[in-house]
């Protein structure tokens, strides 16, 4: 993706204060987060998951600017980033067939 | 209540409205057209939107329902084609409101894809479809009876069951319409109203309750907010309508779905999901009876007939018996699903239909104990007239056989 | 999950059914902004969709309540809802087979009554969903599995369609303006009218495949890239550029169409009452 790199000049503040989370259950590998982060925190793991996939997963959280362009590119709500707080963002992955809708009433 | 088998054997009508009739005393009397009968009834059973395409015959209910609708705080709208009509007035019953539309042939079958929308998801509505004479456009303002297996089979796909009603004067059509309604509630499905040119057109002695309001026979509209949105693998009546716009998280889609109503493919979802759709109302065959007998109990042979074709031949029925002849008469008017106990006598039985091609006799004949007895009176663009039925009738009795007679078609194979 | 999809969607249903790399999960995420920044709640938005690859790995998806019409007919059911529903705001997700082929007819009628739902029209170019045949929005040209001597059928833009029938709110953007996407959707969001936001995506497993040449994620959502910009990395201009940015807008200045309804009837009613 060399010329949209080149040209997606996204705000960037200062590494070291970002959490990045990747639901790795949810991947499917497509590479954007890992071709578009300006700065390689994303790199592939080496064991598939449930879906058969190589997910991504969080390499060097500390390099992290918070440009939010994997956040914007990720075609599958897998990523998180935010502020640092001290208590880590809750993401949790979730698959098909798995937790009940979240505000729908079940009936008796 | 007496079961089909023993009612057969009496003369009558059997018809929730024998009984609304007796109970509306407080009305108006009108020389009004079945259009406007079939409006009126609509707007009394709570219809708030009609959304359709002009087309003739019925093309008068779109402009009665144009004028009265927004006198209710209803909703007309004229879409651009039948497929739109029928897509709207679903997603208008989604929304909560009873939704109507009126067609003919060429429009019936452009509905195709949203009946079975509607089917699928268990939403009420109400189509009328005035049959003409066809195929297709065909002669524009003469009767016919072409979409008997149609409306049984109006989308695509199988694993579905239909109700249709057929109503044969401008007053039936009245609490039919008002029925139509109740029981697309109740069954949770569209239900057709299958009328044709002549009750759409004629006009005809019609008594209009004058509170709708009082009626207390009209099921009034209810929804179901919580999951199950759909319980597939039951057959339970009753069960109100989901409706979409309260954030009950209800899916409503054209595939084989969960109890979520999100798309599965699981053969145990299919068969599930099949189970509700044909079951909720096999299993309900008693609730859905309705039609009319004349001398079944000591008849030779049998006059059948539906519709605005059952005026005459009923006629035909009576003149035969002043001659002498042991003759009955059968009208369904609950065509689907249809009714084989009412032909269970083993006699001769005329069958008189709109069509050339022979759609009614074929349910006879798969009803009845010998479709060898089993006879077909077909004809197009007019409706059969005393004398010849009265030909066919005596020529059965006496010869096994109807006579040829000028445009009467005969041969079913 | 990040944290808008936890808030809004059917977590059964996701991971989605979409192929890796496809452009409908990125623009769902950005409608999920939308939804979020403009302070809806799930139970004020119903989501439709119809069939094809947009319709079918969007519907669902949403966690509230949503349907998904036989092809093409999204409007024609969204055109019954907002009569009985007319207060809750509406994201109709249909792509181009739906919107700009077999939908068309629809489209321009509610663009005309001016109906006050928002069309996300996601675009990939073809019908993906059955392999990669060419659909109204190829680009001239293209291979594709039906056309495999080239697209020999002029395209059309919906965007010139839907606006001549009387949108009040059109506009266009591709799978590498998120920013511009969320916030030209918060604004046809706030529109009380017909929204048209065309948003053009990469398919990788059909449209890149065949057309392009390729299932690289990253090379097929560069060849958007250069389309959006007009050129390529080599400084050499594309084959034609997408015009992206609001084309239309007068938000507001139409009354909307169910609104035009309940009006008459207050009209005929109050007559009735004044006899």
């Amino acid at each position: 993706m060399a010329l949209f790199k080149l040209e997606k000049r996204a705000p960037k503040g200062p590494a070291g204060k970002w959490d990045v989370v990747v639901g790795e259950d949810m991947c499917k590998a497509c590479g954007f987060c890992l071709n578009i982060c300006p700065v390689d925190v994303f790199a592939w793991r080496t064991t598939a998951n449930r879906l058969g996939w190589f997910p991504m997963y969080v390499a060097k959280e500390e390099n992290c600017v918070g440009c939010m362009l994997c956040y914007q590119i990720c075609p599958d709500f897998c990523i998180d980033v935010a502020v640092k707080t001290g208590s880590r963002i809750d993401s949790p992955t979730v698959g098909r067939g798995g937790a009940p809708t979240p505000n729908m009433k079940i009936g008796g | 209540m007496a079961t089909i088998a023993r009612a057969a054997a009496k003369d009558g009508l059997i018809a929730p409205w024998v009984e609304w009739e007796r109970r509306c005393t407080q009305g108006r009397r009108l020389l009004e057209a079945g259009t406007y009968a079939l409006t009126e009834g609509a707007i009394a059973a709570g219809c708030r939107v009609f959304a359709g395409y002009p087309i003739t015959p019925a093309t008068d209910i779109a402009e009665y329902m144009s004028k009265r609708l927004p006198q209710v705080g209803g909703y007309y709208m004229q879409c651009e084609d039948e497929l739109a009509g029928m897509h709207t007035c679903a997603g208008a019953s989604l929304g909560g409101l009873k939704a109507m539309t009126a067609t003919s042939g060429p429009g019936y079958t452009l509905m195709h894809d949203a009946y079975g929308w509607a089917l699928t998801n268990e939403i009420p509505l109400v189509v009328v479809d005035a049959m003409r004479v066809g195929p297709i456009s065909g002669i524009t303002g003469a009767p016919g009876q072409g979409e008997f297996y149609v409306a049984r089979y109006c989308t695509h796909g199988g694993n579905f069951e239909t109700i249709v009603l057929s109503p044969s004067s401008v007053q039936e059509a009245f609490w039919l319409t008002i029925d139509a309604f109740n029981l697309s509630e109740r069954f949770r499905t569209p239900v057709t109203i299958l009328t044709d040119q002549v009750v759409s057109d004629m006009w005809e002695d019609l008594f209009v309750p004058d509170d709708y309001d009082a009626l207390d026979f009209v099921v009034p509209r209810k929804h179901n907010l919580v999951a199950p949105f759909f319980p597939l693998g039951t057959a339970d009546l009753d069960v109100p309508p989901n409706l979409v716009g309260q954030g009950t998280g209800v899916c409503v889609s054209a595939y084989t779905h969960t109890e979520e109503g999100y798309d599965i493919e699981e053969m145990e979802a299919q068969w599930a999901q099949t189970y509700r759709l044909v079951n909720k109302i096999r299993h309900h065959r008693a609730e859905l009876a309705r039609y009319e007998t004349l001398g079944l109990e000591d008849a030779e042979v049998v006059a059948v007939a539906y519709g605005a074709d059952a005026r005459t031949v009923k006629t035909a029925v009576r003149e035969a018996r002043r001659r002498g002849l042991r003759a009955g008469f059968i009208r369904p008017i609950t065509l689907w699903p249809f009714l084989d106990e009412l032909f269970a006598r083993d006699c001769h039985y005329v069958v008189c239909e709109l069509n050339y091609d022979g759609q009614l006799v074929r349910e006879v004949m798969r009803a009845a104990p010998d479709k060898g007895k089993v006879h077909f009176m077909g004809k197009s663009a007019e409706l059969h007239t005393v004398a010849e039925v009265v030909a066919g009738l005596e020529g059965v009795a006496r010869a096994g056989r109807i006579p040829e007679l000028p445009y009467i078609w005969t041969e079913v194979r | 999950m990040n944290k808008l999809a936890a808030k809004y969607l059917r977590p059964s249903q996701i991971p989605t059914k979409a192929c890796h790399g496809c452009g409908i999960g990125m623009i769902e995420n950005w409608l999920l902004q939308a939804i979020d920044e403009l302070g809806l709640k799930q139970e004020d938005v119903i989501f439709g969709t119809g069939i094809g690859c947009v319709g079918r790995q969007t519907f669902a998806t949403w966690g509230g309540d949503n349907f998904g019409a036989t092809h093409g007919r999204a409007l024609a059911v969204a055109t019954g809802l907002k009569l009985a529903q007319p207060d809750k705001k509406y994201l109709i997700v249909v792509g181009d087979g739906d919107a700009a082929a077999i939908g068309t007819s629809h489209l321009i009628h509610a663009a005309r009554r001016n109906l006050g739902v928002v069309v996300i029209c996601e675009d990939n170019m073809g019908y993906e969903s059955t392999g990669g045949q060419f659909s109204p929005t190829t680009p001239a040209g293209y291979v594709t599995n039906s056309s495999p001597y080239g697209m020999v059928e002029p395209p059309f833009d919906p965007c010139d369609v839907v606006q001549a029938a009387g949108a009040t709110f059109v506009a266009e953007t591709t799978a590498t303006q998120w920013h511009q996407t969320v916030k030209i959707v918060k604004k046809a969001l706030q529109n009380d009218g017909f929204s048209f936001v065309h948003v053009r995506f990469p398919c990788n497993e059909n449209f890149g495949a065949y057309a392009l040449g390729t299932r690289d994620t990253g090379k097929n959502l560069e060849w958007i890239y250069e389309h959006t910009q007009g050129r390529k990395a080599d400084g050499s201009a594309t084959d034609f550029t997408w015009a992206t940015g609001i084309k239309h807008d007068v938000s507001n200045s139409r009354p909307e169409f169910t609104k035009i309804l309940r009006d008459m009837n207050a009209r005929v009613r109050a007559k009735a009452e004044a006899r």
